[in-house]
């Protein structure tokens, strides 16, 4: 006769010990979805291949995809709280006004080549960044405002000095521009800088090969160890390598994606959302906080010289139905110039009340009179207008068409053009031949708005003395107001002075702001721990793949 | 014999540098430039000093006839310029980028040719009515369709749905398959219509009824007899074909976003990059004259009688 102990047992504890045993599978098996994983290789898609990555160059979504991984900055600004934190640079002291920082570096950060990241790498790259290189082709850097020099103290101290305030610096030291480099990637030309292969950083990644304009391999760094402090977990990336694949094609991603082809993807139209929710794939959609997704009137056009023609613009534009119709829960309406997560927003909804009785009764004022097409004529003149649509904004063209439909109801014609890239860059600095400009920029800081407006950056308004060589109009409050914005030292009034700025934008309808436009990215339900920086920029630190 | 030689060479010699001159011409014509798309982009926020220094650098507001002339003189040494939005040479663009095309365009001819032979033939031989009308017809529907929509579709169907070929990360064959049958059908197109059309005619000539008299089937004069007559009319078209193919190419890499001449003409062309796209208007001028040429030495072999004129008039 055999003997089965098990079936010796008492029936009672047959069942306890069979309901400990498949307790504790089933507590294993949550344990490992919440745990993170290591190892991995996470198939990323991304729409357009990297031009250049010169670390300011990483304003351009593809370029920071990759410079986000393989450099790390001074400081994080923390994307819940947009306080600027500790990274590279332990500590920092700011005089009063604004024209010297001293940063205390981290010990014992080191490069991908085994170089040590100390004051004086730190120094070169933003004597590179602030002050440029011509004969190298190296651009000054968007964000850097005013510097003059650097200085290294020590070998874990560097300081900075600037010629006037510079207030936005701290901030700038924590933007993908300001991603710190080996010095010896800074010695060739900046051409040389397309190949990805050739930037040594100090990130969690190391780029391991690279088909140009193909595909790109990043690999872990194993002996990464200086994260911020609160960005999620210590030591190496949980992946251990990342494939940046280019697929310009949108279904074409979103099917690899739903295929399990790929693992994560970069832009998804609003109209492909459904789809991919549908399948149980998540939508991460990112702000980007800056200056909103907006029109821009060129006052030296005189159809649109007149407060009251582009204020009726303004309050003929109905940007509730634009989000409704074209886009998804993941574009708010704009309230302001810019989104209401950024820092010194102000609610101005009232401002940008759509109102088409209005929009009518300014035109009459002003002088328009409504023709026999339906067409406003002032003196022998068409009210007609014309745009460009700007190819990196989400559905611009629709957002345009929709907008000369809603124009179209008071009486204002906007055609809307395509156009090669040739005539549309050409045209785009004569306000004659483009009255109207969308625009949009995304940067956490108020800067922002000096970014967009001041002549000599972006000059959206197309002022005198910028990036329009004919031009002879002019706004010297507002270029006063974007001055002291970048140069007011104390943040309290900063701050004020950001909200001035958009009351004053929106008082004198420069500009119509339509929504807060995100970075949208989907993604697989086994991905877990993506992080965005504070302008939406993708950051695989944190990322770990539950086994499917 | 040298004679000709010569002066094939010279008309070659003639039509690239007319090709040269005249995209050099057009391009110019064109408002804006590959440095203004390039550099003035907001992204790039630079100011307008910056830009105007970027311009001096590259020679961009020179007068034309020196910039036609400086870009004649490096051409003829084998220079083709500097690709303002690669930031690469173009030669070594061209380097990089020739050898997946040519290899992607060859195989896509094959499978065309297969692809239209088999049409011509079971046309031409179907036993009923109505499919020979059906499958005669097909070549229209073939050119119809359109390229990007056709790479989609069978994107769509064989890889997220059958799941039969990945299309990230593919092995180098299974990376092939879906665009070269994206390319293989408008280039299939003209080939299978004059294909049908002339074997149609050849079929009337005396010589077969010859044959059929002296008991071969008529699948068996088809592929013995008519076909070597058939086949001139066809190689008359390999000009009109190559062209198909290098814009069938730009598309379908596009589609599927491996890289290859095509994706370097669809991106030259977006940001006016005049030194890449002048580079890829001389290397399909030289394709051209070379098909040409080989359409010429190929021609009397298919068919004898080409040869003994030929011989006559030397």
């Amino acid at each position: 006769m055999s003997i089965h102990p098990f079936k010796m047992l008492q029936r009672p504890v047959q069942v306890a010990v069979t309901a400990l045993l498949f307790s504790s599978v089933s507590t294993g098996a949550l344990l490992a979805r919440d745990q993170p994983v290591q190892g991995g290789t996470l198939v990323y898609l991304e729409q357009q291949a990297h031009t250049n990555l010169y670390p300011p160059a990483g304003g351009f979504y593809p370029n920071s995809g990759i410079l986000n991984q393989i450099t790390d900055k001074l400081t994080w600004q923390n994307p819940d709280t947009l306080e600027i934190e500790p990274w590279l640079a332990e500590s920092w002291d700011v005089n009063s006004d604004a024209t010297e920082y001293v940063f205390k570096l981290r010990p014992g950060v080191t490069f991908s080549d085994g170089t040590p990241l100390d004051a004086a790498a730190v120094a070169k790259n933003f004597d590179v960044f602030g002050l440029g290189d011509k004969e190298r082709g190296y651009p000054v850097a968007e964000a850097i405002n005013n510097y003059e020099a650097s200085e290294v103290i020590d070998p874990l101290t560097v300081k900075f000095t600037f010629t006037a305030p510079a207030p936005g610096f701290l901030q700038a030291t924590s933007v993908i521009g300001s991603g710190i480099v080996a010095p010896s990637v800074l010695e060739g030309p900046y051409e040389e800088l397309g190949d990805a292969t050739k930037i040594i950083g100090s990130g969690p990644f190391v780029v391991e090969s690279e088909v140009l304009g193909q595909n790109l391999t990043l690999k872990a760094r194993e002996d990464y160890n200086w994260g911020p402090l609160n960005i999620g977990h210590e030591g190496r990336a949980y992946l251990d390598a990342i494939q940046f694949i280019v697929t310009p094609e949108d279904s074409v991603r979103i099917g690899a994606l739903l295929a399990g082809q790929a693992d994560f993807i970069r832009q998804i139209q609003a109209y492909d959302e459904p789809q991919v929710e549908a399948q149980g794939y998540l939508i991460h959609s990112a702000p980007t906080r800056g200056v909103n997704n907006n029109v821009t009137f060129r006052p030296e056009n005189p159809l649109v010289g007149d407060l009251r023609v582009r204020q009726a613009l303004t309050a003929a534009t109905n940007t509730e139905e634009i989000v409704s119709t074209l886009f998804s829960a993941h574009y708010p309406r704009a309230t302001s110039v810019i989104a209401s997560t950024a820092l010194g927003y102000v609610d101005l909804s009232d401002r940008l009340a759509f109102d088409p009785d209005r929009a009518r009764a300014l035109l009459d004022e002003a002088g328009w009179t409504v023709g026999a097409d339906g067409i406003r004529e002032k003196g022998g003149t068409r009210l007609e207008l014309s745009a460009y649509e700007s190819l990196p904004q989400p559905q611009n063209r629709a957002t345009l068409q929709l907008l000369s439909q809603q124009w179209a109801a008071v009486g204002v014609k906007l055609n809307v053009l395509a156009g090669d890239s040739g005539s549309a860059t050409q045209d785009n600095l004569d306000p004659l031949k483009t009255p109207i400009r969308p625009a949009m920029v995304g940067r956490a800081d108020p800067d922002v708005i000096k970014s967009n407006f001041y002549p000599t950056n972006r000059d959206s308004l197309l002022q005198k003395g910028g990036t329009n060589p004919n031009a002879t109009w002019e706004d010297p409050q507002l270029n006063e107001l974007l001055l002291a914005i970048a140069s007011e030292p104390d943040t309290d009034k900063r701050l004020d002075l950001t909200g001035e700025v958009q009351s004053y934008l929106l008082d004198k309808a420069y500009v119509i702001p339509i929504f807060e436009e995100p970075q949208v990215f989907a993604g697989a339900p086994y991905v877990h721990g993506i992080g965005f920086d504070a302008v939406g920029r993708p950051s695989f630190y944190n990322v770990w793949l539950a086994p499917r | 014999m040298t004679a000709t030689i010569a002066n094939r060479i010279g008309q070659a010699a003639l039509v690239l540098l007319l090709a040269f001159t005249a995209s050099f011409l057009l391009l110019q014509a064109l408002p804006g430039d590959a440095i203004l798309i390039k550099y003035q982009n907001p992204e790039m926020g630079l100011s307008p000093e910056q830009i105007a220094e970027i311009r001096l650098r590259y020679g961009a507001d020179a007068p034309l006839w020196a910039q036609y002339g400086n870009a004649l003189w490096n051409v003829l040494q084998g220079n083709f310029g500097y690709s303002v939005q690669a930031g690469v040479p173009v030669n070594a663009l061209l380097a990089t980028n020739l050898p997946p095309t040519l290899r992607l365009a060859s195989l896509g001819l094959l499978v065309a040719v297969l692809l239209a032979g088999a049409v011509a033939f079971a046309a031409t031989l179907a036993p009923f009515r109505w499919l020979r009308e059906a499958l005669q017809s097909l070549p229209s529907l073939m050119i119809a369709v359109p390229v990007f929509w056709l790479g989609i579709m069978l994107i769509q169907l064989f890889s997220f749905r059958l799941r039969l070929v990945p299309v990230i990360n593919p092995s180098e064959l299974q990376a092939l398959i879906l665009p070269v049958a994206t390319l293989a059908v408008p280039i299939a197109a003209p080939l299978a219509q004059i294909l049908i059309r002339s074997l149609d005619e050849a079929e009337l000539q005396p010589f077969v009824a010859v044959a059929r008299a002296k008991g071969a089937s008529r699948s068996s004069v088809l592929w013995h007899h008519v076909l070597r007559n058939a086949l001139l009319p066809v190689l008359t078209i390999a000009g009109v074909l190559f062209g198909e193919l290098l814009a069938g190419a730009v598309v379908t890499e596009t589609v599927f976003g491996i890289n290859g001449l095509g994706r370097v003409t669809e991106q030259a062309v977006s940001n006016q990059d005049t030194a890449v796209l002048q580079a890829i208007v001389v290397l399909a001028a030289a394709g051209f004259v070379l098909i040409n040429l080989a359409v010429d030495l190929v021609a009397p072999l298919i068919d004898p009688r080409l040869q003994r004129s030929t011989e006559a008039l030397a």
